[in-house]
């Protein structure tokens, strides 16, 4: 890959992004240097995706940015918007978060490379697909240039992302939230794909709200809070030395670095699965299982996407079938006790609704007192002032909390925790887990942990399974086919 | 592609068998007696005596138990034998042969027109959401779509044949003759299939993959036409699968209105009539191009969105 000789510093000085209500983003001085790539870290709303638009140029209708930013000499925020885009595919490259959904989902790969060369370079069909070839066999991916994003793996979709920047060739590239959704070992391999770009003398300016990936990238990190700059300095100096408190919480937040829980004392089986064998379009996810949730407990099952974990949950529940084997829930207990808290908050309500009447619904539904949902908000230290808004206008942890106050005021004994945290960003991730524990502690629910996140598991969980599977909406076989060895397939 | 083929083969089959049911048992839950009808639209109401329907009766069997008459149907249906119209004694296929055909000249002539009217208004209208073209594209759509395909084809007519005096007001036989009723329908086609492409377009340009081809620093215009022409024809395509359906049963009407000579007048005189084997022939016609339609809606389908055709 060849990358623009004339390469010159980004550099971001007193930028502000305002909108009718006011400035959301104030006074961000940030920089980038060949070899020493930028990663902006905080929390959804924080403000950091709107420097990298006002970057990119893409600020939503309504805001405006002031302040400097200056690429190769040329300061962007003075030229039109016309202008701006011009820059798009040229001299800024940007890496879609969730790459499977910024991919065509009827367009061949080979063709959604080759269309930069042509349409942006100019290039004669016949370069653009030749040189598009050369793009893919760059990432891993020469074999797979007639497949359709649906073939692919998430990790084989985030490299065709990657080569279509390379098809790019700019000097700069701004990576948002490049590992969101990914689990631990495709995002080892997002992070290694950006250290080469990084090598290769390109810009690399990074935004997300995973602690680890700011370290693995290195050069320099900014953290935003409420729209400002709160922390910025060299990778090893902020993660190690942390002086503003909101850093200090982020890293804290961090997993890695919690306690391990003490087990209590399990008490009866709550939920038992015996032999469960399950197979998803001719794959087995997995056979002869067996597991065992008592009151009291929570079991983690572990493993990469794709692997059965979430189905696994289902079937306990009785949502889903299972192949074979057999499930038995403790006996005198009503279903509507065995409760599940979804992955992603803002689907598992109804978005026109306040969260004040979905409440009301469940426990008129029920004939429940609403005493007692009052009494879980406020142990859930959910401020009365939430419930009238709507799914949309709260932050995901304090809907994954509502989420959570949901499911308890059922008193359930068992609670299926589907990738429940993994959505939020971490100091959210910190409360909901902590909050979590207290209620296992105090009422004795029995809980199903499911989680790609294998130090969550290991710090909370008495027990964890662990599937073991590739990551792949394609077989493993057809993934090996795809790749040539070179890359690892993720 | 055998599979497919052989599904909508099964498909038409069971569609014979519903229609040739249903319609039998239709008929015979009518009032009335049908040799009387018959003899009335054979010899004129002149003839409608008594022993001109005992003659009717004779001839073609109706005095007999009915599962009788039933079987006897479903035989010759599955001899693919239309039988012969009771009213003027010519093969039901014949008959059919050139009614069907004006119709699809007209049902043609109406999709054609439409098509040019509905998807590029909602394009216009979907990539600027709320925009003039949007508003102004709403509005006709709902005044459109409000008023009955009668008292649109009436307007026309007064409009261009009396008015203006451009068009023929009624008749058959001419590309003339054609475009009222054709305009007639297309402009209720076209109502409603704006709305549904600019829904269509406004979601797509909603999706990650279409910002995507835009940072991607691609022309506007070839965003829109690699990237977003195709997806939003997914359910644009299906939809005007149901609206060339609604064609074929709308044209029952407007036909009649206009005196055109195509399947939905014969279905109406044939029920007027009690044409038994003229009833269930236009019905068998109407269902199997439902199947055939439906047949081209998926294949089209599955052509434009590579994901239908791996699931199947």
């Amino acid at each position: 890959m060849n990358v623009a000789t004339d390469m010159r510093d980004l550099s971001i000085a007193g930028l502000s992004v305002s909108g009718g209500a006011g400035p959301i983003v104030r006074d961000v001085t940030l920089s980038v240097r060949p070899g020493q790539p930028l990663t902006l870290l905080g929390e959804s709303g924080s403000g950091k995706s709107l420097v990298a638009q006002a970057v990119m140029g893409s600020l939503p209708p309504g805001l405006t940015a002031s302040g400097h930013i200056r690429l190769a000499g040329t300061d962007l925020l003075a030229a039109p918007a016309a202008v701006r885009r011009k820059g798009w595919g040229r001299t800024i490259s940007l890496l879609p978060q969730e790459p499977w959904l910024a991919l065509d989902p009827t367009m061949r790969i080979a063709g959604q490379v080759a269309e930069v060369h042509r349409f942006v370079h100019g290039r004669s069909a016949q370069e653009s697909r030749l040189r598009a070839e050369e793009n893919l066999a760059e990432v891993g991916l020469d074999r797979a240039g007639t497949l359709y994003p649906f073939q692919m793996s998430g990790g084989m979709c985030q490299r065709a992302a990657i080569a279509i920047t390379h098809a790019s060739d700019s000097a700069l590239l701004i990576a948002d939230e490049p590992t969101k959704g990914l689990d631990a070992a495709l995002r080892d391999g997002v992070v290694e794909r950006l250290k080469q770009e990084i090598a290769a003398g390109r810009l690399v300016f990074t935004i997300t709200h995973d602690v680890a990936v700011a370290g693995a990238l290195g050069g320099m990190i900014g953290v935003m809070l409420d729209g400002r700059l709160v922390d910025y300095g060299p990778a090893e100096e902020v993660l190690s030395a942390p002086t503003h408190p909101y850093t200090k919480a982020l890293l804290a937040a961090d997993p890695a670095t919690w306690q391990r829980r003490v087990p209590t004392q399990a008490g009866a089986p709550v939920v038992t699965g015996r032999a469960l064998a399950k197979a998803y379009g001719g794959r087995s996810l997995f056979e002869g299982l067996d597991i065992e949730v008592s009151a009291g407990e929570i079991v983690a099952v572990v493993g990469p996407s794709g692997c059965g974990k979430t189905t696994l949950g289902n079937i306990l529940l009785g949502l889903a079938p299972a192949g074979s084997g057999t499930v038995e829930r403790q006996g005198g207990v009503p279903p509507v006790r065995f409760q599940k808290l979804y992955q992603d908050p803002p689907a598992a309500f109804a978005p026109h609704q306040t969260i004040r009447r979905a409440l009301a619904d469940l426990v008129g539904l029920h004939g429940l007192s609403w005493g007692k949902a009052e009494a879980l908000i406020a142990r859930l230290r959910l401020g009365e002032h939430l419930l009238d808004r709507r799914p949309g206008e709260i932050s995901g942890g304090e809907l994954q909390r509502f989420a959570l106050a949901r499911g308890l005021l059922l008193d359930p004994v068992f609670l299926f925790a589907d990738e429940a945290t993994s959505r939020l960003d971490p100091v959210s991730q910190k409360e909901v887990v902590e909050l979590l524990l207290e209620i296992v502690r105090d009422t004795g629910l029995a809980v199903l942990l499911v989680t790609h996140d294998g130090a969550l598991a290991d710090k909370i969980a008495d027990r964890a399974v662990l599937l073991d599977r590739p990551a792949a909406w394609v077989s493993r076989r057809a993934c090996d086919a795809l790749t040539t060895g070179l890359a690892p397939c993720f | 592609m055998r599979r497919f083929l052989l599904a909508r083969l099964a498909q038409a089959g069971l569609v014979a068998l519903v229609v040739g049911t249903l319609s039998f048992a239709l008929m015979r839950a009518l009032p009335g007696d049908a040799a009387m009808r018959i003899a009335a639209g054979r010899y004129g109401p002149d003839a409608m005596t008594g022993q001109a329907a005992d003659k009717v009766r004779l001839e073609l069997g109706l005095d007999r138990p009915w599962p009788a008459q039933f079987l006897d149907w479903l035989e010759t249906l599955a001899r693919l034998d239309l039988g012969h119209s009771l009213v003027t004694g010519a093969p039901v296929i014949e008959e059919l042969k050139v009614q069907l055909g004006a119709s699809l000249w007209l049902a043609a002539a109406a999709l054609l027109i439409s098509l040019a009217i509905g998807p590029v208004a909602g394009v216009l209208a979907g990539l600027r959401p709320t925009g003039w073209a949007d508003r102004l594209g709403l509005a006709a759509s709902v005044s459109l779509r409000a008023v009955p395909p009668f008292v649109l084809g009436l307007v026309l007519i007064l409009v261009f044949a009396i008015w203006l005096g451009w068009l023929p007001p009624a008749g058959f036989g001419t590309a003339r003759d054609l475009v009222l009723p054709a305009l007639t329908l297309a402009l209720g086609l076209a109502a409603v299939s704006s709305r549904v492409t600019r829904d269509a377009v406004a979601a797509v340009a909603r999706a990650p993959h279409f910002a995507f081809a835009r940072h991607k620093g691609l022309p506007e215009a070839v965003v829109v036409r690699r990237h977003g022409l195709r997806n939003a024809a997914i359910p644009v395509v299906s939809y005007l699968g149901l609206q060339a359906i609604y064609l074929v049963e709308g044209v029952v009407v407007v036909e009649s209105l206009f005196a055109y000579p195509g399947i939905g007048h014969a279905l109406v005189h044939a029920i007027v009539e009690r044409d038994i084997p003229m009833v269930q022939g236009t019905a068998l016609a109407m269902g199997l191009i439902f199947v055939a339609v439906t047949a081209c809606v998926d294949a089209a389908s599955a052509w434009l969105d590579p994901r239908l055709r791996s699931a199947r």
